[in-house]
């Protein structure tokens, strides 16, 4: 996670860290008052932007406000949907990152990398090879999603082919007992489990993860 | 907008829409569009849904619910499309029109 600047998230934190701070700080009823002035011209303010920007659709009993619910599919992520009485509309609940936001998660295999290779390896040893040649035997799914990850040791360029060598390898042994691969990732140290402040964090991203989708 | 109206008001006849909710001319509906309360009326977490496989070979829930229809990304944990290759590109799989009654005209 190096170098990530989350731009939305940090300017919405720093905001709302202003507005706890002058909560605390100024106590005093004159403060508070000029406080709750300042965000009513605000509020004031951006009723007279919507208004200004009013349109036959906004002309309704709902004055365009589209409230939805929450719809969850099958693989128990959510979606925003909304009927306003003779269509329908739909899309995808994520964050601002772009992560769905799901009840439960599609992971079906969590291989610990070090029971299948050896360091900076990609080779699967035979006994490895069989038990995941087992396991997708026994699993059926219509097809898996294969993503390879490392801890933050060595570089970032180093992991992203170091993980992405591993998926590779475990796809074929899918591939070899008959099972369908959807996609095969190396997400490097990019996207750990786990903080990697200790061995144990570290070997626990060190991994190779399985969706299943049915 | 006078055409929209009639239409509305037969289709309300028809019981094929939320109209319990509907407040003639001049009203409409609220800013809750949380629940269908047409005939197959239901709040829409309820919804019925398919896949349904777009050109690229990525998938979609497909939902067929009377008059209204949905679509939507089906995405996996990180975010990227899910192209399962359960059907071809542009084939429906399962009974995405199964949770309405209102049948299409095809």
């Amino acid at each position: 996670m190096r170098g990530r600047v989350i731009l939305g998230t940090d300017a919405a934190l720093s905001w709302r860290n202003r507005i706890g701070k002058n909560a605390v700080v100024n106590t005093k009823s004159k403060a508070l008052r000029v406080m709750a002035s300042a965000a009513l011209a605000a509020a004031v303010a951006f009723q007279a932007t919507a208004a200004d920007t009013q349109t036959k659709s906004q002309e309704g009993r709902d004055k365009g406000a589209y409230i939805p619910t929450i719809w969850v599919d099958p693989d128990g992520c959510e979606h925003w949907v909304m009927d306003d009485g003779a269509e329908g509309y739909m899309t995808p609940h994520t964050s601002r990152q772009g992560i769905p936001v799901c009840r439960r998660g599609n992971v079906c295999g969590m291989m610990n990398s070090d029971q299948f290779f050896a360091t900076n390896s990609y080779r699967i040893h035979g006994q490895g090879k069989a038990r995941l040649a087992e396991f997708f035997q026994n699993t059926g799914a219509v097809s898996y999603i294969i993503t390879g990850h490392t801890d933050s040791r060595a570089s970032d360029e180093y992991n992203m082919r170091l993980s992405y060598n591993r998926a590779n390898a475990v796809a074929a042994v899918a591939a070899s007992v008959g099972a369908s691969i959807a996609d095969v990732r190396g997400y490097g140290e990019r996207l750990p489990a786990v903080p990697n402040n200790s061995a144990g964090g570290m070997a626990k991203n060190r991994r190779v993860e399985i969706i299943c989708i049915r | 907008m006078v055409e929209m109206k009639i239409l509305m008001v037969t289709a309300c006849a028809f019981g094929l829409t939320a109209c319990g909710d509907y407040e003639g001319v001049g009203g409409g509906y609220t800013s809750n569009k949380s629940y269908d309360g047409g005939i197959d009326k239901k709040h829409l977490s309820q919804l019925q849904a398919g896949i349904w496989v777009d050109p690229n070979g990525c998938d979609h829930w497909i939902i067929d619910d009377g008059i209204e229809g949905y679509l939507s990304a089906r995405l996996d944990k990180y975010g990227k499309p899910v192209c399962s290759g359960v059907a071809p590109p542009n084939q429906t799989v399962g009974d995405f029109k199964g949770g309405s009654n209102i049948p299409d005209p095809n």
